[in-house]
């Protein structure tokens, strides 16, 4: 499959936020027989800084001749955002409060992230996505200054379906990638 | 919608009882007693934070100055007796106490829906005497009051939600 080429200008530097995190996960139905609600969330909402670090396992072995050989073993990828502050309408900050009080601990563990790059694709073609699923998001701490800050880490399952999202807003279509 | 910021600040002002019941005039003021005068200053760029979701923390700030016509009466020392000098300084610690009052309340200026106003507040906690004017006939001091509004500029966020 061919590359895909960056959406750019030559010469022009992707700005920040075109580089998207969103986090995704099932509310539980409340009424009985209802399906599960798909709820989601940007992540970055007054956030300066944030990379995804893949965090490699690497080993290098170095030949008689002196030439180096080196191994990736894994990767661990893991995203921190710092400050998550407790914001009004943060619908995931509420969520990880109420797993936070009741310490479900198991409950961290059940989210899909999207990275979607926006610097590739556009609003016809689509804008280029990757799917995690069975992601975790661990809150870090809680407190600060002068506002709340529940700064969170999140740690990619490398589970990882490539694809599509229609459009930038929160009720966005995942098109996988077809392979022939 | 683009909003004037500059006339939502004076529609916001005149919600002020001490300020609207007096004549206001912008940046440009006849200096007279009791006459208010908003100023705008230059909100530098470089305080402005931007973050990774493309929304910028800005700040608007403005001077509103407050003439004042002064008496020179000593202040005595005696049952019920208030000096003219020091009970003007009190009303015009009262737009501060308002904006302060307001803040509380979280009734902000209306920036428009791209605009997210998280405060407003004075510079200060006490007004500035910047000068007395003794030519004038009575003289006139001059005080200012600076006030800052904080605010999330959402209008280059390519997130919709």
């Amino acid at each position: 499959m061919a590359v895909n080429q960056f959406n750019l200008p030559k010469g022009q530097r992707a700005e920040r936020k075109l580089l998207i995190t969103v986090a995704e996960w099932k509310e539980p139905a409340t009424t009985e027989g209802g399906e599960p609600t798909v709820v989601r969330e940007v992540l970055g909402t007054r956030t300066e800084e944030s990379s995804i670090e893949y965090n490699p396992d690497i080993s290098t072995t170095t030949d008689i001749l002196g030439y180096n050989y080196t191994d990736v073993n894994k990767t661990q990828p893991q995203q921190d955002f710092d400050p998550f502050l407790v914001i009004g309408g943060s619908k995931l900050g509420a969520k990880l409060n109420d797993i936070r009080k009741r310490n479900a601990l198991a409950e961290l563990s059940q989210f899909t992230l999207y990275v979607i790059t926006a610097f590739i694709g556009d609003a016809t073609k689509g804008y280029e996505a990757e799917r995690h699923t069975d992601c975790t998001i661990l809150y870090n701490s809680m407190g600060g200054d002068v506002n709340v800050n529940f700064p969170i880490s999140c740690y990619y399952s490398n589970v990882i379906t490539n694809g599509t999202v229609d459009k930038l807003t929160d009720d966005f279509v995942f098109t996988p990638d077809i392979t022939i | 919608m683009e909003i004037d910021k500059n006339q939502a600040i004076i529609d916001y002002l005149l919600q002020c009882p001490t300020l609207a019941s007096n004549p206001m005039f912008f940046n440009c003021v006849k200096a007279e007693s009791d006459n208010k005068q908003i100023i705008t200053l230059e909100n530098d760029k470089v305080m402005d934070k931007t973050y990774i979701d493309g929304s910028v923390e800005k700040r608007y700030t403005f001077t509103i100055i407050d003439f004042r016509a002064v008496t020179y009466n000593p202040i005595v020392n005696q049952l019920g007796y208030s000096n003219e000098n020091v009970e003007q300084l009190l009303d015009v610690q009262g737009i501060i106490d308002w904006i302060t009052e307001q803040n509380n309340l979280r009734n902000f200026p209306n920036f428009g829906d791209k605009c997210l106003i998280s405060s407003i507040s004075s510079t200060t906690n006490n007004p500035r005497l910047n000068t007395v004017d003794t030519t004038a006939s009575p003289a006139l001091a001059k005080y200012s009051t600076s006030i800052r509004v904080e605010y999330l500029d959402t209008s280059q966020c390519i997130w919709n939600n």
